[in-house]
This record gives structure tokens, C-alpha cells and sequence, in this order.
């Protein structure tokens, strides 16, 4: 299917990845800081992604960085933060055309010089990161927090998951907060980036078209790091029993209620159990054919759209539905009932068939998009699974009803967020 | 029935095309290695047919607000359920847009793909309305447009439509509205259907490692009308004025940040397909040169704070409208627009500059060819660009071949302040400091 070599320590904590395939005309690479997930760190990091692609040594702007990279055929350089359950973790990535497409040799490589800079190299002034740069950053990063109540969907999905999980790290936003940054200078960031840089576990991704003995000596040409005292990052808890439901209300002027609903599953994901918790998400909402979809949606006509998803590191099931205000109970309820159902086994062969087709279908289709398949693989090196998509499809296929029926045994609702409208009863 | 191959050297890239009796066309374009396989079937009618002549009637019909959307939804539904079943237990994802040229439906599939062609092509040539699965119907898509009416992103851009456009029916929401959508009944939807739905009107676009011949024969045998219908459909589109409706839209939403969107309305419509393309490439060559991430307008507009990395540009050129737009988050929208009106107007007098128009077409190139690794860009960009009369493989030659003149004179014509809106979402409570 897809020719992948076993990761290369390339360094005493830094893996990397080739996946050789000839089928799209970029190559990647992807760079990866593994964090753990903490307040002390999740606002500085977030920080951090954003000031760095304002100057490298050589290319001191914003705009000369992007004048470069427009020469190189509309490469794409860029940094971002994202949890991983209670991992926080700074990615790096370019992409690049295929040389063959175009009249210009050795693209891979001088995009890899750039990338290194980024990272390595970035731009100092008076021994820190440039001040303008860092005040500019933080107003914008202080947009991007208050901003993401713009997108009400995703707003409510990420509050649930902060009122269930107040009392752990999982519940902390990838972007930070704002008290926090207050308090970030410019020094304190570079004292930061420096620490992080050194003591982080790194992972790279590359994925492409090229020979896989010159691109092992071309990372570790141009990409180059050095390490010492490398943290080590636990395993998140995943286990809980709710003492009560939580019932959450937020009120913003809105004219369509968003409901989440959050589930306590109690399965790891090194679990065979696993498995057969994602065929029972799937059937409940995972797409068209779910229970959710057939009774809440169509038979109903109570949404436009109703889901169930799994956070796999931090073991929650999450459910969204967007729904007219006065129909909060009737949703809730129904919502229940399916589940309940589930529970009992009132669900036949066909939909288990079909919530594992649907599930392999997705795994097999992250090979054809280079960002997916980076993604995939590093997020097995961090679970520590060298399983392949081959054996992963095989443990779906094996699934069985029983052990659907078993895996929601485990799970618990522990939290109802509804994001209303303002009552005018008040 | 003809059969032609149409090749591009430039993305090393093939497409197999045939041509059915009845007119429908079809596309298979092969993937090798690829594991998704993706089709769509797709009917030339959007939200702004509107108004049209029935092939062999003599009066025009003028249906209500959402009704090419509403009969997407429907087309779902079959006697015996709904469709959805079938392609699941195939494991495959099925799904529709309408948009304000075109409705289209798709599955991508890693596996069975020719029965999921099958099931595809069936459904869309099958349609089930009854007075009861309308009603039902109407809930649904209630939400769907009360979804939309809390995303301050897709009202910031509806609105810079209804502040460019009088008459022209782009100005109108795809999905209607939650009181026009209460009139369709099944009678109307079958009159749309059978209007619009006829082979001659639509195209087939297959992307995948898949076997061309057997591709072809299953639609072929599919196809429940053979031969073409004599009459073309009429479109009847109102009389659109040069002139713009008013300069700034503004609304109160409840959202952190004010969103913004600055538009230019295009008035050199109805051109050859050739000049089409073009008029796209250069348009959207000059955005990227004037507001782009290397321009010194992004660079001193980000520096002052006055935009963050949410600022964007798009041209999009259809045959009879078109427009280009940029915008993003910012907290003095009315000042981003002085600065890029200054902008454009200390241009016209210097001119742009060829180095950037070089290297922004550089640029162009690579990231057009690195659009080919999706099979879903591949398929929704051909569709669009094919009811427009253009071949997407022609585009990457017309890049290439695009020359500096060109795109002053564009830009000389387009970015004209007589012809530009700024629309505004801001936050209930904010004051704006102007």
C-alpha cells in the first residue's frame, strides 16, 4: 500500500519518519515538538508559532520570508500549536512542488535551509526576539482568543470539554488565555524557546517523492538541533466516574442553540476495546446512516446537524447538534434514548457493518493527502503503536457486536453544555 | 458518441472524455495509487436560475427563494427511505452542495467503487416527492439557515453581495429564507427537477484508480433517457446596472472581533470562455501582488495592527458577474478600505511592478500543480470551471502564458472605487475607534 520505513533516530531524542510515495506532486516536511500540555507553557507555545514566522537571521520580515518563499514556486512554510490529549505540540511544516514539475533543481533542499532558519535561526535583536514583533504578536493572539466565540460550533464543542474537564490539563485551550499573556516579554518568550527547543522530543515527517538514503542525509544536513535533558511526557488519566451530570448554560445573542454533550468512555486507546468504542461512536453518529442522523434529524427534523466523535488521547465521546432553543428537553431526551438503545443492543449487523466500513474508508483515504498521512503517523509515534493502517483496518473488521455492547457499558455523560439565547425573562 | 483524451504535459495529468447521446457528459480522469475513488454528478442549476423558459413552453416560470437547494435535500430521499443507507453499507461517504451555478452530488469511496456509481447515478435520475417528506423537509433546512445566520463570516460576505448587486439574484441567499422555503411544495419541485435534471444539462466526473471502460458502460447503461432534447433552457436573468447599491453594509452580530469584507464589482461580463480564464488569472495574480503576504500594503496594515493573518483575498469570475473581494478580522474596518483605496490609486499612477507580477506568478504555478494531489479539488474545481465553458487543464498553460500588459490593463479597469463595498460585522457591544 504504502512504502514506509521504521523511524530513524536521527538524534539521541529525534525520530524520523519516510513515507516515499509517488503519487503527489509536493513533498513535506512536517516537524514536530512534543510538550507536555501545562499552564505554565500551553500560552508561551501558542506564542511562540506566531512571532517565529515574523523573521528569520537572514530574512528579517514577514514579507521577505514570504517574497522567498513565493521564488520557491508557493511553498508553504508555516507553525501552529495543537493538543494532542494532554500533550501540547508545536508543529512546523513546508510543502514544496515536486522538482520534476518545474524548471528549478534541488527545491526540496532549499526549502529545507529555510525551514532549518525558521526554527533554528530565528530573528535576534539585542539578544532576544525582536519586541515590536512580540507586542505585535500578542494583540493579534489576544484576537485569536476572544475571536473563537465567532465560530459558535466549535466554541461550544471546545466549552464543553473545558466544564467537563475543569480540574485537568485537557481542559486548557491550545491558543491560552489572556492573564497569561500579559505577563510574556520578549526575553521571557526567547528564554522559553530556547528551553524548549533543547529539551523537547522531536519528530519528523516526510513525505514524498525522493530516494530514501538522500533524504535521511538531507534532514540531518539541514535540519539541526541539539538536545539535552529531554523531557518525558506521562500518559494523561482517562479514567473517571461523574458523580453527577454537570448542566452548563451560556447565553450569547444567537439564533440557533448549540448543544454538546460530553461522555466520560473510560477506554484507552492502547485498548483492543478501543476499537469496538469507535464502531459504536460511528453507529451512533458518526455520519448519514447513524441513529442520531435517522431519529433526531430526519425523523424529527430537529437539525441540520448531529454528531458523535471520539477524542482519542483523553478518551471522551462527544456529541453536537445545532437546534432551535426551545427544543433543549426533547433533544436531550432523544439524544438519551439512543444512546440507552446502544446500550441494549438495539442495533443490527447491517449497522455495524456499515460504521466499520465507513470507519476504514476514512482511515484508507488519509493515504492520498500528505498532510493526513504525516499526521497519522506521527500521532502512532507519540501513542507508541507501530501498528499500520493494515493491522488498525484488521482490528475494526474484527469487532463484534458483543463488544460494542461492552464498550458502552463504560461510558458516562458528565457534562450538558447548551450555548442559548438571552432570555428576556431576567 | 465520441470518445477524446485530453491530456496536460504540464501536470502530468490525463482525462478521458465521452459524450452520450442524450448529451450527458463524462469525464474519468485516472489516479494511479490513488485509494479514493471520487464521482460527481452535477446539474448546471444554482440558486440563480431563478427565472427561466420551460423547453417547449412559451412563458417563464419564476420560482421562490431556495428552491435548487431544497430539491438537493430531497433528491435523497427514495421510496423505500433514504439513500443515505445504501451507500453506508458500502462504506462510503455520499454528499451534495448547491451552490449559485450549480448543484452537485458525490461519494468518494476507497473500495466497491462501481456500486457506489451505480447508486449515485440512480438516485439523481430518481426523484421521490411527496406532499409529507416536503413538509419534513422544511425543519431541517430551518436549521440550516438558522446555522448560517450565526456565522458571522458567511453574513459578512452575503452581505458585500446585496450592497454590489441591484437585481442580479447572487444577491440572494442559496437556501432562501426559513418564510420562502414554507411555499415549495412536490409540484414545484418536480417542475424544477424536470427542467433542469435533463442529461444535456449535466455532467459525470470520475477521479480514481479505476477501470475506464467499465466506468463508461455503467453509466451508459444508467442512463434513463437516450436521446437529446430539441430545446435549450432559457435563463432569465434580470438586467444588472454597473453601479453598485451603497458603498458600506454594516451589521451587529454577537461576535469578539469586527469581520470585514472590501468587494470589487466587475462590469466586462458575458466574454469568451478564453478571455474568461484570463480575466481569473490576472485578476487574482494582481490581488495576491496588491494584498497578499509579500505586498508592502499586507506588511504595513499587519504592523499597525489593523489586520492579523485572517486577511485574505479571492476573485471569483462567473460568465454574467464576478467580483473580487478581500477581508479578514480588524479592528478599524473603514480604515483597512482608506488604505487599500490609497493603495490601488498610488499604483495607477506609478504602475505595478513587474518583478512581483514574475514572482507571484512563479507562485501561481506551483501552488495550481500542488492542487492536484486532492481528488476533491480536482473534481469540485473541474465542475465549476466547466459550466463556465473552461477546461481546467487549460489553466496551468494560461498561467504560464499570462503576460505583464495583461494584467495592468486589468488591474487599471477593475480596482475601481466607484465600484467597491465594504461590509462590516460588528460586535453588539463595541464601540469602533475610527
Amino acid at each position: 500500500m504504502l512504502n514506509r520505513l521504521k523511524a530513524i533516530k536521527i538524534g539521541e531524542n529525534i525520530k524520523l519518519h519516510i513515507i516515499k510515495t509517488d503519487k503527489f506532486k509536493t513533498n513535506l516536511v512536517s516537524v514536530y515538538l512534543k510538550r507536555p500540555l501545562i499552564k505554565e507553557e500551553v500560552t508561551k507555545n501558542a506564542l511562540l508559532s506566531m512571532v517565529l514566522p515574523r523573521g528569520t537571521k537572514n530574512y528579517t520580515n514577514s514579507m521577505a520570508i514570504s517574497k522567498k518563499l513565493e521564488e520557491l514556486y508557493g511553498a508553504f512554510l508555516g507553525s501552529d500549536v495543537a493538543k494532542k490529549g494532554e500533550r501540547n505540540i508545536i508543529q512546523f511544516r513546508m510543502q514544496l512542488i515536486n522538482d520534476q514539475y518545474v524548471k528549478d533543481q534541488n527545491l526540496l533542499a532549499k526549502g529545507m535551509e529555510i525551514l532549518n532558519e525558521y526554527i533554528n535561526d530565528p530573528y535576534i535583536i539585542n539578544g532576544f526576539f525582536k519586541k515590536d514583533y512580540v507586542d505585535q504578536e500578542k494583540e493579534n493572539l489576544i484576537e485569536r482568543i476572544v475571536g473563537r466565540k465567532n465560530d459558535k460550533m466549535k466554541y461550544a464543542y471546545d466549552r464543553c470539554i473545558e466544564e467537563m474537564c475543569k480540574d485537568e490539563s485537557f481542559s486548557l485551550y491550545q491558543y491560552g488565555n489572556i492573564e497569561d499573556l500579559k505577563n510574556i516579554t520578549n526575553q521571557s518568550l526567547y528564554e522559553h524557546y530556547k528551553n524548549i527547543i533543547h529539551t523537547s522530543p522531536i519528530d519528523i515527517c516526510v513525505v514524498g517523492n525522493f530516494d530514501e538514503n538522500e533524504i535521511e542525509e538531507l534532514v540531518s544536513q539541514k535540519l539541526k538541533f541539539k538536545q539535552e535533558d529531554v523531557v518525558s511526557i506521562g500518559r494523561e488519566k482517562i479514567e473517571y466516574i461523574p458523580e453527577s451530570i454537570k448542566k452548563i448554560e451560556e447565553e450569547m445573542d444567537i439564533r440557533q442553540g448549540k448543544l454538546n454533550l460530553g461522555y466520560r468512555t473510560n477506554i484507552p486507546f492502547e485498548s483492543k476495546r478501543y476499537y469496538a468504542l469507535l464502531v459504536y461512536s460511528n453507529i451512533l453518529g458518526g455520519g448519514p446512516n447513524s441513529k442520531l442522523f435517522k431519529n433526531v434529524r430526519e425523523k424529527e427534523s430537529l437539525c441540520y446537524y448531529i454528531f458523535s466523535r471520539i477524542e482519542k488521547f483523553k478518551s471522551l465521546m462527544m456529541i453536537g447538534s445545532g437546534i432551535e432553543f426551545s427544543n433543549y428537553d426533547k433533544a436531550v431526551s432523544l439524544i438519551e434514548k439512543e444512546i440507552n438503545e446502544m446500550n441494549h443492543g438495539s442495533f443490527s449487523e447491517e449497522d455495524i457493518e456499515s460504521a466499520k466500513n465507513s470507519i476504514i474508508t476514512s482511515i484508507r483515504g488519509m493515504t492520498d493527502s500528505p498532510y493526513m498521512l504525516a499526521d497519522f503517523y506521527y500521532s502512532q509515534a507519540i501513542s507508541d503503536s507501530d501498528e499500520t493502517l493494515e493491522t488498525m483496518i484488521e482490528n475494526i473488521r474484527k469487532v463484534n457486536k458483543e463488544q460494542i455492547i461492552e464498550a458502552g457499558e463504560n461510558i458516562c455523560l458528565d457534562t450538558i453544555y447548551f450555548l442559548r439565547n438571552k432570555r428576556e425573562d431576567r | 458518441m465520441t470518445v477524446k483524451t485530453i491530456e496536460s504535459k504540464s501536470l502530468k495529468e490525463k482525462m478521458i472524455l465521452k459524450e452520450l447521446p442524450n448529451g450527458l457528459k463524462i469525464f474519468f480522469m485516472p489516479k494511479e495509487g490513488y485509494t479514493k475513488q471520487y464521482a460527481i454528478f452535477a446539474t448546471r442549476y444554482g440558486s440563480n436560475d431563478s427565472e427561466f423558459i420551460i423547453p417547449g413552453e412559451n412563458q417563464a416560470t419564476k420560482v421562490t427563494d431556495g428552491i435548487a437547494h431544497f430539491l438537493e435535500h430531497k433528491l435523497f430521499e427514495e421510496p423505500e427511505g433514504s439513500i443515505f443507507d445504501k451507500f453506508s453499507e458500502l462504506g462510503s461517504n455520499v454528499n451534495a452542495y448547491t451552490n449559485f451555478t450549480s448543484t452537485c452530488y458525490l461519494f468518494s469511496s476507497t473500495d466497491r467503487f462501481y456500486e457506489n456509481l451505480e447508486l449515485l447515478i440512480n438516485f439523481v435520475q430518481s426523484p421521490y416527492f411527496t406532499d409529507e417528506n416536503v413538509e419534513k423537509e422544511k425543519g431541517i433546512i430551518g436549521q440550516e439557515i438558522r446555522m448560517y445566520e450565526d456565522n458571522p463570516n458567511w453574513k459578512v460576505f452575503f452581505n458585500g453581495l446585496k450592497a454590489m448587486y441591484h437585481n442580479y439574484p447572487v444577491k440572494i441567499d442559496i437556501a432562501g429564507t426559513v418564510q420562502s422555503i414554507s411555499k415549495i411544495t412536490k409540484e414545484d419541485l418536480y417542475k424544477c427537477y424536470n427542467t433542469f435534471y435533463d442529461p444535456s444539462n449535466m455532467i459525470v466526473f470520475i477521479v480514481g484508480d479505476i477501470k475506464q471502460d467499465k466506468v463508461f458502460s455503467i453509466i451508459e447503461r444508467l442512463q434513463k433517457k437516450e436521446s437529446k432534447t430539441e430545446k435549450d433552457i432559457e435563463r432569465i436573468y434580470p438586467e444588472e446596472p454597473d453601479t453598485i447599491v451603497q458603498n458600506i453594509i454594516e451589521e451587529k452580530l454577537d461576535v469578539a472581533i469586527p469581520l470585514f469584507n472590501i468587494a470589487f464589482k466587475d462590469i466586462d461580463n458575458n466574454l469568451s470562455p478564453k478571455e474568461l480564464l484570463q480575466k481569473d488569472i490576472a485578476t487574482k495574480i494582481i490581488l495576491d501582488m496588491l494584498f497578499g503576504k509579500s505586498s508592502d500594503l499586507y506588511m504595513s496594515l499587519y504592523e499597525e495592527g489593523l489586520i492579523n493573518d485572517t486577511f485574505e483575498n479571492e476573485y471569483t469570475g462567473e460568465i454574467d458577474y464576478g467580483y473580487s473581494m478581500l477581508g479578514g478580522e480588524s479592528k478599524s474596518p473603514k480604515k483597512v478600505l482608506e488604505r487599500v483605496l490609497a493603495h490601488i490609486d498610488k499604483l495607477k499612477g506609478t504602475g505595478l511592478n513587474e518583478k512581483d507580477f514574475e514572482r507571484i506568478k512563479k507562485k501561481h504555478i506551483g501552488q495550481h500543480i500542488s492542487y492536484y494531489n486532492s481528488v476533491e479539488f480536482i473534481a469540485t474545481t473541474f465542475v465549476a470551471y466547466y459550466f463556465k465553458g473552461i477546461n481546467i487543464f487549460d489553466y496551468v498553460e494560461a498561467l504560464k502564458n499570462i503576460e505583464f500588459e495583461a494584467v495592468q490593463k486589468r488591474f487599471r479597469e477593475h480596482f475601481n472605487r466607484e465600484r467597491c463595498v465594504l461590509s462590516i460585522i460588528s460586535p453588539k457591544s463595541f464601540e469602533q475607534n475610527e
